[in-house]
């Protein structure tokens, strides 16, 4: 090439291009920085959401390859000169130097810079849909709850904080204020899930007092007494969730839908994608109200529709944990296993199972339920999954 | 960093935390971010119901930038491991911070250049189509951020299936799907928090073609 170098008295190299010399490629790794002194060059880069080639001039005075230089990645332009053109060559440490020299060039990039970050966030959050699904109080309220399950109460402390500050007008705060004066106070009560978490997020107005007070009711579960394989030892009247779980798969539990009324004309395949869309978004409260209603249409008379009845009770199990209702999920997984051995969701049921009484501190159960997975034909990921469960358990 | 702004910064700026305390939390509005002048923040995130270290950060770190660009609920949760001397700026100081410390300024700069890159890298898997591309470049995205890898063999990428149903923008399910189909085509080897990719670059071959064919439309 006919392109010539000189190096400067800085160090600082001058690179000449002819016209129509390339620069660099997109996807070349390189770490220098350019500046364009005199000529002309043409970024070239492709659109990220149409494909389109986008052309963006460089004047003279100008940086260039900035980005993929610092952040140490391929370009993603093309440079190309047009004209005669002369280039200084910058090391990032060259590159540094001079920008710690003249701090209005950093701060105008960084403004450029934080404008793009801002827009391609946006534009991922959009087509993640998450803008709407997300509900930052009643996420913190969770935060918090979760830290209090583990007995981490100076977290839960300053979660619950958070929330009052913020949102003290929020539907949980009455429970939150509950908790914060009970870790204040030293004694945290026993932590209440299930009960509690039944009617939270979009529930009515109403439900909320009660809500506040269910804290103490001796037959809930014990979920955060870890390590203790045997919480009725300790909890006299408390019920261990081995027992419960028995009572689960000896009786006939009723699940409780009787009162959703009719499905609004859906079909049960229709109110599947709704409530796997929920799901997606994330609004687990919503997909299980969905997943319920398909229950309660009990429509099995078609291969599709029996489909959908036996991964609606999977996937309202599923939604039920997420929203920290353990023992409901635990009655739903239950269900499929009693009234539908047949169902290709059995196996996923069971690890489940395994997995709440693991997140109750049962190992020996959990570890019981995983090895049953690990038994049944075929060997899937689930299978690999359960086994890794279970030597994490042994290991501890 | 330079220590020439220290004193000056540290009376006006610094805050100081004890080992264990919370900085800041998940999903709390932010307004403020921090740069570590000692001590070690660890970055956590509690998903399904577990929580998950996302990184350790020490001197020099600067965490929580997301807040100079728009006020928006935390992404993560900082934690202070041990104890802590932080320089936390407010949202509305960026300028003034700015011009009285070029050095704080050029790490921002380089820390905003990674974070554009990863979120549009991030963005061209959601806007493939099939899932089955998303999960595939998924792995090649993966693969790409490990300079150490050798594409030319089979890789391993520390990664559970539900970090890649978030990656993909997938449900659990879904992407679970896809990867056990990968796994029983021989493509993949799945195990609990890794997955072993026998040829990388025929993921990047079909994704890129899948690329190309989607913009050609």
């Amino acid at each position: 090439m006919s392109n010539g170098t000189a190096s400067g008295p800085s160090g600082i190299i001058t690179r000449s291009y002819k016209p129509g010399s390339i620069i660099y490629f997109e996807g070349d790794k390189s770490e220098y920085v350019y500046i364009l002194k005199s000529g002309k060059v043409v970024l070239t880069s492709i659109k990220l959401d149409t494909g389109e080639e986008q052309k963006e001039e460089v004047r003279p005075g100008e940086f260039f390859g900035v980005k993929s230089a610092l952040g140490k990645y391929p370009r993603e332009e093309t440079a190309q000169t047009v004209g005669n053109t002369l280039v200084l060559v910058l090391t990032p440490a060259d590159f540094e130097r001079l920008v710690l020299k003249n701090s209005n060039v950093v701060r105008k990039m960084l403004r450029v810079f934080s404008n793009q970050l801002r827009r391609i966030v946006k534009m991922e959050r959009s087509v993640l849909g998450e803008t709407e699904i997300v509900n930052p109080d009643v996420e913190l309220f969770k935060l918090g709850e979760y830290y209090y399950r583990q007995g981490q109460y100076r977290h839960a402390q300053y979660a619950y904080k958070r929330y009052m500050e913020f949102y003290p007008d929020g539907e949980h705060a009455a429970l939150v204020m509950k908790r914060i004066r009970a870790i204040d106070a030293g004694e945290p009560s026993p932590p209440d899930l299930g009960a509690d978490h039944a009617s939270k997020p979009g529930a009515p107005a109403t439900d909320r007092s009660d809500e506040a007070g269910t804290g103490e009711g001796s037959d809930l579960l014990d979920f955060t007494d870890s390590g203790d394989d045997h919480p009725s030892a300790s909890g006299g009247s408390r019920t261990a969730l081995t027992d419960e779980m028995d009572d689960f798969l000896s009786d006939d539990v009723s699940l409780g839908i009787d009162d959703l009324g009719a499905a609004g004309g859906e079909s049960p395949i229709e109110l599947n994608e709704a409530a796997d869309a929920s799901r997606l978004r994330g609004s687990f409260d919503e997909a299980l109200e969905l997943y319920k209603k398909i229950i309660s249409m009990n429509r099995t008379s078609s291969p599709d529709e029996k489909k959908v009845f036996e991964k609606a009770h999977f996937d309202a199990g599923v939604c039920l944990m997420k929203l920290g209702r353990q023992r409901e999920a635990l009655d739903m997984f239950s269900t499929i296993l009693r009234a539908m051995p047949g169902s290709p969701y059995v196996k996923d049921a069971i690890f489940q199972i395994g997995a709440i009484f693991e997140s109750a501190g049962q190992r020996d159960k959990a570890i019981t339920y995983y090895t049953k997975v690990l038994n049944m034909p075929p060997k899937d990921k689930l299978s690999g999954e359960a086994l890794s469960r279970i030597k994490k358990l042994q290991g501890k | 960093m330079a220590p020439a702004l220290d004193e000056r910064f540290f009376e006006k700026f610094g805050v100081e935390y004890a080992p264990g305390e919370i900085i800041f939390c998940e999903w709390e509005p932010g307004n403020e971010f921090y740069f570590i002048q000692s001590g070690t923040v660890r970055i956590v995130k509690v998903i399904n119901n577990r929580e998950k270290n996302i990184s350790d950060l020490t001197d020099g770190d600067v965490f929580g930038e997301m807040a100079i660009l728009e006020e928006q609920p935390r992404s993560a949760t900082a934690i202070a491991l041990d104890r802590v001397k932080l320089l936390k700026f407010h949202r509305d100081n960026f300028d003034a911070l700015l011009s009285g410390n070029p050095a704080l300024a050029y790490k921002l700069l380089v820390i905003f250049s990674k974070r554009i890159y990863e979120a549009k890298r991030r963005l061209m898997i959601l806007l493939l189509e099939e899932p089955s591309m998303r999960v595939m470049d998924v792995l090649v995205m993966l693969a790409e951020k490990d300079p150490h890898l050798d594409f030319q063999n089979e890789i391993t990428l520390s990664v559970t299936a539900q970090d890649v149903a978030r990656w993909a923008g997938l449900t659990e399910e879904d992407a679970q799907k896809e990867l056990t189909h990968l796994s029983r085509t021989d493509k993949i080897e799945m195990f609990g928090d890794k997955i072993v990719v026998r040829k990388i670059r025929e993921f990047q071959r079909l994704v890129a073609s899948k690329r190309k064919s989607m913009y050609q439309k």
